[in-house]
């Protein structure tokens, strides 16, 4: 992790946001993207000698901006980013709230943010657990439940549903053979729910429209819950809520309310990240296009501080769920209606 | 118990009566019988009768200790609840006391100089009782903030740049959050921003619709809070409420008084209206429409159930079952306006909906994801509607609506007696077949295009922010 962009070494050149947002994201498997680019962004003020609420927040920015053009997919990042620039405008603009004398604010937040920096993860797992601990009412005795991908609150919420002795349940996952780093968390989860005697299938992408007559629910997670209530999540649930509509499933989604991200998009080609997915071609340059594309994801595996990323490759993509295919966003603070999210949004931004 | 005034049959009446004379929990005994017995059914009588025996309950409640009337109040509603958890109403009702007693709380630890502040507070809310009884405080506080009442800070932060209704509804908030923070341990941030929060606050927000495992240590420190509050204060805490619950009385009678209020925004001429069951709401509504304009009625009997109460009110404006001593004013029925009726029979309703323009349902429970339990027969013409893109408009009391979220929908569904399908002298027929009669139905919140309240109109999705205002997050689980 070397390699500077250009602009990082202005301010700080012996802080690295992105090296620090990977070795925390490494360090600690249950952390989610949003709440590792928090903790690194604290690392980051905690590094900084900066004094004024200005300088914080062009601090924040910069950061910020490296961090998001060093990712691939920012979308998820971007939500604990933009949640924790809100948070501090927010508490800066009413010292009050703190309890702290106008004198002293500045100096009292930033040591509230860096007292607390493992507090934050610390919430944010307990969110997923509260979150599991309501969730699981969804899960009915006999029901059979279709979910997707690697997500741990979605794990959560099943674990915590099969450890109560009451509840028979069957789950149907759909695990992609794509080499993703999400297969892992899905094994995983099924291992341990099968340890938990529960029932589970495990079907390819393909075989989601042929077991949904088995399925009484579909219960997916979110990458990012986006401000219309739709959802941006792993490549495939876009479908899986296209075709539990149309069969008339109840389709949940499971996510913390700091994944809510200010995002608006009408189309899955809409999302501000590269994808390759569609990629046309003809035979003259197949040969081309191939090599230049092992060379791109050679270059986002291994070498993540290069300032621009290009696209996900097929593996790692996401699609856009629009919100009038989900029944309901299970997050930490209730039962949200689709419709709800701009609401939580607003109150922060407004 | 009931006394032998009269040989009244056992029911809301009955029970109102004994009220007058009877203590508290010989009462509540009462209530329970009568609802365990069905002898109480449907959701106005149900909820007129628990706000009855509430008012009842606050009335002869002794002391000053808000906590404990708080637990007293939870522990009648638990039992009520118990005794017939499908009158989703009588749930309903007590979480708006219990909402009711948080509230006249929050309002007088607002600020050390809260008796001046809080006579400007409750008059306003008196002047509003006329049109809009007891949501008139919810309602102003109409800020984008889902647990706005919950989480007092977020009152003061929003109001900074929200309008001036707002700002004089919560004076108290913003002028004292320096001596309020640390009487209530208030948790400074908003939802979303509960990742940056301290920890004792954790566990500030219960999560909405189901019981979760730390809900009772959070009740426990909720009800901690409250007895302090209480006693540094000396309000009069039982006043407040039984006003409070007088409102949610006159509300009740209201609420059919202002949907009618709204039926010519709705109803146009020449349209016909398909709608079913005998409800009293739906009949108001289409009798104030009948004023001014004229149009045709269909009329889905819904038999075997309802058919009997069908009948009567379109013949006579009063259901036949109710006996003559319910003193619920008769009204015209829709014929003698001249609107012409049609009644058939509920496996018509498709074959007919292609030239119905507008579909009217009742509703028993309105339900938090924006879906309804009502009379059995209403998914089928929903859904008729849907085929035919004929809009359905659901008329509600905000009573009606419910903060439970619908998990299993089986559980809603009350079965009657099935000797009313097919009666039990048939016993060739009893014998070799089974019948069912379910009396409710589950109709999903996408059949649904509009809810019309006592508070206006809503989309299906906007209803959970009406529960949101109406029930503490506290309170949810009873």
């Amino acid at each position: 992790m070397s390699v500077h962009t250009p602009t990082a070494e202005k301010p700080l050149p012996d802080f690295d946001i992105v090296s620090t947002y990977r070795s925390i994201l490494a360090g600690d498997t249950e952390l989610t993207m949003p709440v590792a680019a928090i903790e690194a962004l604290v690392e980051a003020i905690a590094h900084s000698s900066v004094s004024t609420v200005a300088e914080t927040l062009a601090l924040l920015e910069h950061h910020t901006a490296v961090l998001k053009a060093s990712i691939a997919n920012p979308i998820s990042l971007s939500a604990g980013t933009d949640l924790f620039q809100r948070y501090l405008i927010t508490t800066l603009n009413r010292p009050a709230a703190l309890n702290l004398g106008p004198g002293d604010d500045f100096r009292a937040i930033r040591n509230h943010l860096l007292s607390n920096g493992r507090l934050f993860v610390e919430r944010a797992k307990q969110s997923r657990e509260k979150i599991a601990s309501f969730g699981k009412h969804f899960i009915r005795d006999g029901a059979t439940v279709l979910t997707n991908g690697g997500s741990r609150v979605v794990g959560a919420l099943l674990r915590r549903a099969a450890e109560s002795s009451t509840m028979r349940f069957r789950v149907v996952y759909v695990l992609s053979d794509s080499k993703s780093s999400d297969l892992k968390e899905g094994d995983q989860i099924v291992a341990d729910l099968r340890a938990h005697n529960v029932p589970v299938a495990t079907i390819p992408d393909s075989a989601v429209a042929y077991s949904l007559g088995e399925v009484d629910m579909v219960i997916v997670g979110a990458e990012g819950v986006v401000e219309n209530g739709g959802i941006i999540s792993r490549l495939g649930t876009y479908q899986m809520g296209l075709l539990a509509k149309s069969k008339g499933k109840p389709f949940y989604v499971v996510a913390e309310s700091h994944k809510f991200v200010r995002l608006y998009p009408l189309s899955q080609f809409d999302l501000p990240i590269e994808q390759k997915v569609l990629e046309f071609r003809v035979a003259d340059d197949t040969k081309g296009a191939a090599s230049k594309a092992s060379e791109d994801e050679g270059i986002a595996d291994m070498n993540g501080t290069k300032a621009k990323c290009s696209g996900l490759n097929a593996d790692d993509a996401v699609d856009f769920t629009p919100p009038d295919l989900i029944s309901g966003i299970i997050t930490e603070s209730g039962v949200l209606t689709p419709s709800a999210v701009s609401e939580e949004l607003i109150k922060i931004w407004f | 118990m009931a006394q032998g005034i009269a040989p009244l049959a056992p029911g809301l009446t009955s029970f109102l009566k004994s009220l007058k004379t009877t203590p508290a929990d010989p009462s509540v005994e009462h209530l329970i019988s009568l609802l365990k017995r069905r002898q109480i059914r449907n959701s106005r009588p149900c909820a007129i009768a628990t706000t009855a025996l509430m008012l009842r309950v606050v009335g002869e409640f002794k002391g000053r200790d808000a906590a404990k009337l708080v637990e007293r109040i939870r522990q009648v509603g638990r039992r009520l609840t118990a005794a017939q958890p499908r009158e989703v109403v009588v749930g309903n009702i007590v979480r708006r006391v219990l909402g009711l007693v948080r509230e006249v709380l929050d309002d007088n630890t607002g600020g050390d100089s809260h008796a001046g502040s809080d006579a400007g507070h409750h008059s306003p809310a008196q002047h509003d009782s006329m049109t809009r009884p007891t949501l008139s405080s919810s309602i102003s506080t109409f800020s984008p903030l889902r647990h706005a009442a919950a989480e007092p800070m977020d009152a003061s932060m929003t109001s900074d740049m929200s309008d001036s209704s707002e700002m004089s509804r919560r004076p108290p908030l913003l002028t004292s959050h320096t001596s309020y923070a640390p009487t209530s341990a208030a948790p400074l941030v908003n939802s979303l921003f509960g990742l940056f929060s301290q920890p004792e606050d954790s566990n500030a927000s219960t999560p909405t619709g189901a019981t979760s495992p730390d809900g009772k240590t959070a009740n426990s420190l909720n009800l901690e809070r409250l007895a302090d509050l209480s006693r540094s204060t000396n309000i009069d805490l039982k006043s407040e409420v039984m006003d409070g619950i007088r409102e949610l009385q006159d509300e009740l009678e209201q609420s059919d008084e202002q949907i009618a209020g709204v039926a010519l925004e709705h109803i146009h001429s020449n349209e016909i209206i398909l709608t079913h069951t005998a409800s009293t709401t739906v009949q108001k509504f289409l009798l104030s429409a009948a004023k001014k304009r004229k149009f045709t009625v269909v009329h889905a009997e819904t038999y075997p159930h309802d058919n009997t109460a069908t009948h009567g009110i379109l013949l006579t404006g009063r259901k036949r079952e109710t006996r003559l001593d319910e003193d619920e004013d008769p009204w015209k029925p829709l014929t003698a306006t001249g609107i012409p009726v049609y009644v058939i029979p509920d496996s018509h309703v498709f074959a007919i909906m292609s030239r119905v323009n507008k579909v009217i349902l009742a509703t028993h429970t309105v339900l938090a994801n924006g879906g309804l339990v009502a009379a059995a027969g209403a998914h089928m013409i929903a859904k008729a509607a849907k085929e035919h893109q004929t809009p359905v408009v659901v008329l509600s009391g905000v009573y009606k609506l419910s903060p439970v979220y619908p998990f299993d929908i089986d559980e809603l569904i009350e079965y009657g007696d099935a000797g009313r399908v097919v009666p039990y002298e048939d016993g060739e027929f009893v014998d070799k077949v089974d019948v069912e009669h379910p009396l409710y139905d589950y109709v999903p919140a996408d059949l649904v295009n509009l809810y019309i309240t006592n508070l206006g109109g809503h989309a299906p999705s906007y209803l959970y922010r009406i529960v949101a205002d109406h029930y503490r997050t506290e309170d949810i689980t009873l």
